[in-house]
């Protein structure tokens, strides 16, 4: 007895493993993923490892800081003032992976409450705070990121709330076309015959099973994110001019860009590397919360 | 212990030319139900029965009309003939005191405790996410009812009572079959030890052999515990089993309530003995008379007026609320087929306020077919006279209330006045 129920507790994990690892591309781009993961993990905590000294900030050369071509001791060349293209990118990793985790799950976060309110309270507050996101999503975001950013100044922390707030209204939305549905389901109606209160359902009810496909998006918005939060670190929202980051790494090797296209090409390659292995494996987990992909 | 008395649901329709229309779910149903008795709630799908059920715990606000809520039986008698009489103080009065409407806030969770619910479908009324003994626990936490330790172990034991082992507590309800997940269904609406339980199409979303299984656990649990029951349902099998007293609705109305076999043995009511009819009978070669109706169930955005029941009735007669588009409907289908020889091509049927005008027909004639049909069709039993220039009027019509027929029956019907 007590066998079967340990074998049932654990199909479900089994089946959506199954169905996960039945889609390549998905498993690529979490291998992908990972070795992202593991690269920031290894600069937060031991990035000796990787024979670098201090991951917050660039090491610098100013004996020859004119952008070298990728030779055996600089595998993806330098970039200006003689910065090692390899161990700068794998110095950003870090931090351009930890500010678009805390922005995509602050988004998430804001957004689901929002939408969780919005679609059961409904009436005049789902009004309000709907009208409400509409207008965020009718700015378009980098302007409207650059002016949240403008007015907060200029730091790592104006920039994180900058990009939360043009990306919550995208969950809002989401949970509570998730949310009207499944307010109207059974098991809700007998929460409510049980006594349950507003917020209880809200929470406890309604919102983990909002959670698998808002996880889903959530893989899926890491890459934009990275690549927008690139960008204005590109246009030069940066605050320090020493922090390791993708999108201002590739801003360095702007001026040579002709003679040595190497110093855009590769910390632009890492971004769009990790936005397409994110996507690949949220495309994988969309099928594993698919009961229609899984038989 | 519950009364329901001239209880009202309309959803509003928005939408359309006519805008808003309301939906009559349920009608002015009136309805008692004594301490410890099994009430079994029968009818077609969208005869409001399901609706009732839902008002009767307060997950549906009724749009108008009273639920007294453990009251003596003697208050509810009173309440109702204050209600006829128009005494609207002494009413008020008791309304005050045991009114479930009135109820609000903590109040009301704590009266949840003494009521709960059993929904048709197992496979959607248990959340995918919480384990079975979080959903067993639900009702106890969120009323207050019990806590923590206490209620894990009555949640246990529950789940021993429904006759599911206990490991299934860490289970989730995807991995148990249907009539598994009914049982923790049943244990959740146990929970709390209520006193009233409304079974909502308990068995419906089963598969036979289980929900006879289901029925004597319930049956059982009625025998321990002396849970009072309102039990809503399709099937008359599972009323004769399980209910004392039967009341059957049609169109959002109640046609007739009484003693279970009162009832199915001897139906008053022509929807209940069309009903009944319906039901198989296991006596080979044995002749069913079997009534089968015309038509359909009415639109409730315009139900018929007078009866709802009266436009496939196979006993109406003229009072039952006739209106002149019925009666010219009828009319011109028999004028224009099976007496198109007399009355040829140049007849047309006009409904008017309360006539009907035929226009191009002797009136001789249109008597005569009247009188040849009348028995066949019952809509012709409403003209009242015909005149002179072809002119059919209509008798008045009287609404039907809850007649009572004897002690413990009551029927809806012009026929038991």
């Amino acid at each position: 007895m007590e066998e079967r129920t340990e074998e049932g507790k654990y199909s479900n994990l089994i089946l959506s493993l199954k169905v996960f690892f039945s889609n390549r591309t998905a498993v690529a781009g979490m291998v992908i993923f990972l070795a992202y993961v593991v690269d920031a993990l290894i600069m937060q905590f031991d990035p000796r490892l990787l024979g670098v000294t201090n991951p917050n900030q660039f090491t610098y050369n100013f004996v020859n800081p004119v952008p070298q071509p990728p030779s055996s001791q600089y595998p993806l060349g330098t970039t200006y003032p003689g910065i090692n293209l390899l161990q700068a990118i794998l110095e950003a990793i870090r931090v351009d992976l930890g500010y678009s985790m805390l922005i995509v799950v602050g988004g998430a976060v804001i957004g689901a409450v929002v939408g969780i309110l919005a679609a059961y309270v409904g009436g005049y507050l789902d009004e309000l705070l709907m009208r409400f996101t509409d207008i965020f999503f009718s700015v378009p975001y980098l302007v409207l990121a650059i002016a949240v950013g403008f007015a907060l100044g200029r730091s790592f922390t104006s920039m994180v709330i900058a990009l939360i707030i043009v990306w919550w209204p995208i969950y809002a939305r989401y949970t509570r076309s998730l949310t009207l549905s499944i307010k109207e389901s059974v098991f809700v109606e007998a929460a409510k015959a049980a006594g349950a209160s507003m917020v209880r359902i809200m929470f406890k009810h309604i919102l983990p099973n909002t959670l698998p496909p808002v996880v889903v998006q959530i893989s899926l918005d890491l890459g934009s994110v990275v690549g927008v939060f690139a960008t204005l670190a590109f246009i030069g929202f940066i605050p320090n001019a020493n922090t390791p980051e993708l999108g201002y790494l590739a801003s360095l090797g702007l001026n040579y860009v002709q003679s040595a296209p190497w110093t855009v090409i590769f910390p632009g390659l890492a971004i769009t590397l990790f936005a397409l292995s994110v996507n690949l494996m949220g495309d994988g987990l969309r099928d594993v919360i698919d009961p229609r992909r899984r038989s | 212990m519950i009364g329901a008395f001239n209880l009202k649901k309309y959803f509003p329709v928005r939408g359309g030319v006519v805008g808003t229309q309301y939906l009559k779910a349920v009608d002015n149903v009136t309805l008692t139900v004594r301490r410890g008795e099994v009430v079994g709630v029968v009818g077609e799908s969208g005869s409001g029965k399901s609706t009732l059920g839902r008002m009767l715990i307060r997950l549906l606000e009724p749009t108008g009309g009273e639920i007294l809520f453990d009251a003596p039986e003697e208050e509810m008698v009173k309440y109702r003939e204050a209600l006829e009489s128009g005494d609207k103080e002494s009413a008020e009065m008791i309304s005050r005191k045991y009114s479930l409407l009135r109820k609000k806030g903590s109040e009301l969770r704590k009266l949840r405790t003494r009521m709960s619910m059993v929904f048709q479908d197992p496979y959607s009324s248990l959340d995918p996410r919480f384990r079975i003994l979080d959903v067993i626990m639900e009702p106890m936490i969120s009323t207050g009812y019990l806590r923590g330790e206490e209620a894990r172990k009555k949640a246990l034991d529950l789940l021993e009572e429904v006759g599911l082992p206990r490991a299934f507590g860490n289970r989730y309800p995807h991995e148990l079959s249907g009539g598994q997940r009914q049982r923790v269904a049943i244990a959740r609406a146990l929970s709390t030890d209520p006193e009233l339980v409304i079974l909502d199409e308990p068995t419906s979303a089963l598969d036979v052999s289980v929900q006879a299984q289901i029925l004597n656990l319930l049956k059982e649990f009625r025998r321990r515990k002396n849970i009072t029951m309102v039990l809503i349902t399709h099937n008359i099998a599972v009323v004769s089993y399980m209910a004392d007293r039967v009341a059957v609705m049609y169109s959002g109305r109640l046609m007739e309530i009484g003693d279970k076999d009162d009832v199915l043995t001897r139906p008053k009511h022509p929807y209940t003995m069309a009903l009944i009819s319906s039901v198989p009978r296991p006596r080979p070669g044995e002749a069913r008379k079997r009534i089968v109706l015309k038509g359909d169930p009415p639109n409730l955005l315009s139900p018929p007026r007078g009866c709802v029941f009266h436009p496939r009735c196979p006993m109406a007669f003229h009072e039952c609320g006739w209106t002149a588009e019925e009666v010219a409907e009828d009319i011109n289908y028999l004028v224009q087929g099976k007496y198109y020889n007399v009355f040829g091509d140049n007849v047309k049927v006009i409904p008017l306020q309360d006539k009907v005008k035929v226009e191009g027909a002797n009136p001789e004639s249109i008597k005569k077919v009247l009188e040849v049909e009348r028995e066949n069709i019952r809509s012709l039993t409403a003209v009242k006279e015909v005149t002179e220039d072809s002119l059919l009027i209509i008798h008045a019509f009287q609404e039907p209330k809850l007649y009572k027929e004897s002690e413990r029956r009551s029927v809806s019907c012009l026929l038991y006045r």
